[in-house]
């Protein structure tokens, strides 16, 4: 089904499938449509039917509270083409960037299901092609009946056939309950992406400061293996705050360890710090209260040449961009961060 | 014209932002920077979200959504914000803020705002006010480009090419856009595009000439207007990475 798509710069044109969402029928055909969770709650994918038919897929997406109706407003990410299509979207659109990737549908299995805590799950999804994507970069994840959700990679590697995640439970979630109810080693999910504007490039030439709340984590850890890679820690500083309730929330901190260049603080926020995490992890150190106010208390006068990576629980995340903004007073372009919780 | 209060001064905290609804209705924010006082339109341009849940720093106001940033004093964009904030001048009697009028379509422009008021007066001088009705066709392709428009309100649709083979190439709907720039140009060229009022519209109407001689007079607006319009090109031509 033909899609024109009128952006305030100019005009595209691409093909949707039958079914397919508008949004990613879109970005699969590298049009850098506006987004930004993908899934429903954001509001950010708006656009105003001009003619054609769209069918709701999800009546009841939190991010409809952000659209009129009355006004042929619709949620590009959740709607499909039921005819060919004339949009209007009220943004400046353009091709996604040379050698960016292309988002695309891709499936695999899921492999290596293992607890991380009590509420944390990780696994690799082994895709059935090789796929690219930018350090900090997300996925859709989906399964039979259960609608896609958003989760950022763990790891980095070009042309890789395994993704890495960490799911963490939540009682209203319907993919992590689905993921939690039962062994799923070896199941089917289809995937899409990559998505997700707060990439990480070694070209960046900036120490990072990543402050991560809970599983928020996943994206710096995705992050550092690319920085890993190319070197980065030899010429820059890298900070990371990991934000839990208790070491008991804590995962990932072996991994944490093996980047002894990167200054790695745990921020615990509901009790002291026990003597067996400083025993335990060495090359680690902990902080006592929230994960903001840790990276405040420890970052002062050491934000020159700073780009920082935000990612959690949208509460952490609106403190800790309130602190960039506010205390280390960093430009806009230096906050990176995606909303997709 | 009528006094319209805004609200009580005490009500603005030092620093700080308050949504308030003016008599008459209007809605505003009024940031009190240091004892001064600013008003703009309550919602941020990008996705209605209030600006009063913003972040204030005294002299940079930030809607805390996606970060957009403007400069208290002019509403001026900063940073990645893509257009700047309508303002509305505050007057302050006694311990009462009220309206002080509203701010034309060049002042909150995205090429003019913030210029010495001189210049603005100039440019305004040259300004003519057309209001069309929707499905007006302001120019074609190939029309001289010998004037420039700069929107008030309604919205203006612009289209690629000719006859049947055409694509679309946008539409403009802010107050303050300008379009139809081809008239700033060196060697007055021709318009590349046709554009039409999708909705009743007014519009100011300005000869590019006239407007590069009023800023020939005023060399640091001029650079400054010449600086934007360059930005401005470059959003339209650019792909993702320019913005």
């Amino acid at each position: 089904m033909r899609i024109q798509v009128n952006a305030r710069n100019r005009g595209f044109e691409f093909d949707a499938l039958p079914g397919e969402r508008v949004l990613y029928a879109g970005l699969r055909a590298g049009i850098d449509l506006p987004y930004e969770c993908a899934t429903g709650t954001c509001g950010t994918c708006k656009a105003k039917l001009l003619s054609g038919r769209v069918q709701d897929r999800w009546p009841d997406a939190p991010g409809r509270k952000l659209v009129k109706p009355q006004a042929s407003e619709f949620l590009m990410c959740q709607c499909a083409a039921e005819e060919a299509l004339t949009l209007e979207v009220s943004k400046f659109v353009y091709p996604v960037e040379p050698g960016a990737c292309v988002p695309q549908t891709c499936s695999g299995t899921l492999r290596n299901v293992r607890a991380l805590t009590h509420d944390v799950i990780g696994f690799a999804l082994e895709l059935d092609r090789p796929r690219d994507f930018d350090a900090g970069q997300f996925v859709l994840l989906a399964t039979d009946g259960i609608a896609y959700r958003a989760y950022s990679m763990c790891n980095y590697q070009r042309g890789g056939r395994n993704l890495d995640f960490v799911v963490k439970r939540k009682a209203d979630g319907a993919f992590s309950e689905w993921l939690f109810g039962a062994n799923r080693e070896g199941a089917r999910l289809e995937a899409f992406g990559p998505l997700g504007k707060a990439t990480f490039e070694p070209a960046l030439g900036k120490n990072l400061l990543c402050i991560a709340g809970g599983s928020g984590l996943a994206g710096m850890m995705s992050i550092l293996a690319r920085a890993t890679e190319a070197r980065y820690f030899e010429r820059y500083k890298v900070w990371v705050f990991f934000g839990i309730r208790t070491l008991r929330d804590a995962f990932f901190l072996r991994e944490l360890s093996s980047y002894p260049k990167a200054e790695i603080t745990v921020a615990l926020s509901e009790e002291d710090v026990p003597e067996e995490a400083i025993q335990a992890w060495p090359s680690l150190k902990f902080e006592k209260g929230l994960v903001h106010e840790v990276a405040k208390r420890k970052m002062a006068g050491k934000y020159q040449n700073v780009r920082a990576y935000v990612a959690g629980p949208p509460p952490a995340v609106d403190a800790a961009i309130r602190v960039l903004l506010l205390d280390a007073k960093l430009t806009t372009d230096n906050i990176r961060y995606d909303k997709f919780s | 014209m009528a006094k319209h209060l805004v609200c009580r001064v005490a009500d603005v905290p030092e620093n700080g932002l308050r949504e308030c609804e003016a008599e008459g209705g209007l809605k505003l924010v009024v940031a009190n920077a240091g004892g001064e006082f600013f008003g703009f339109q309550a919602v941020c341009p990008h996705q209605d979200v209030p600006l009063c849940e913003g972040l204030f720093d005294g002299s940079t106001l930030t809607c805390h959504m996606h970060l957009w940033q403007w400069d208290v004093r002019t509403g001026a964009p900063l940073g990645i914000a893509e257009t700047p904030l309508q303002r509305y001048p505050i007057a302050r009697e006694g311990d009462a803020l009220y309206l002080g009028g509203e701010s034309t379509a060049l002042d909150v422009g995205e090429l003019f705002n913030g210029l010495a008021a001189g210049t603005l007066q100039k440019l305004t001088g040259l300004a003519k006010r057309e209001n069309h009705p929707a499905g007006a066709v302001l120019y074609r392709p190939g029309d001289p480009a010998e004037d420039f428009f700069v929107l008030d309100s309604g919205r203006v649709e612009f289209l690629i090419g000719r006859g049947d083979r055409t694509s679309p190439g946008g539409f403009m709907l802010k107050k303050g856009e300008v379009f139809g720039w081809a008239a700033l140009l060196e060697g007055t060229p021709a318009r590349i595009a046709s554009a039409r009022c999708l909705e009743a519209s007014s519009l100011l109407r300005i000869n590019g000439r006239a407007a590069l001689r009023v800023l020939e007079g005023d060399p640091a607006a001029g650079f400054t207007v010449m600086r934007r319009l360059a930005a401005l090109i470059a959003r339209y031509l650019a792909s993702s990475g320019a913005r």
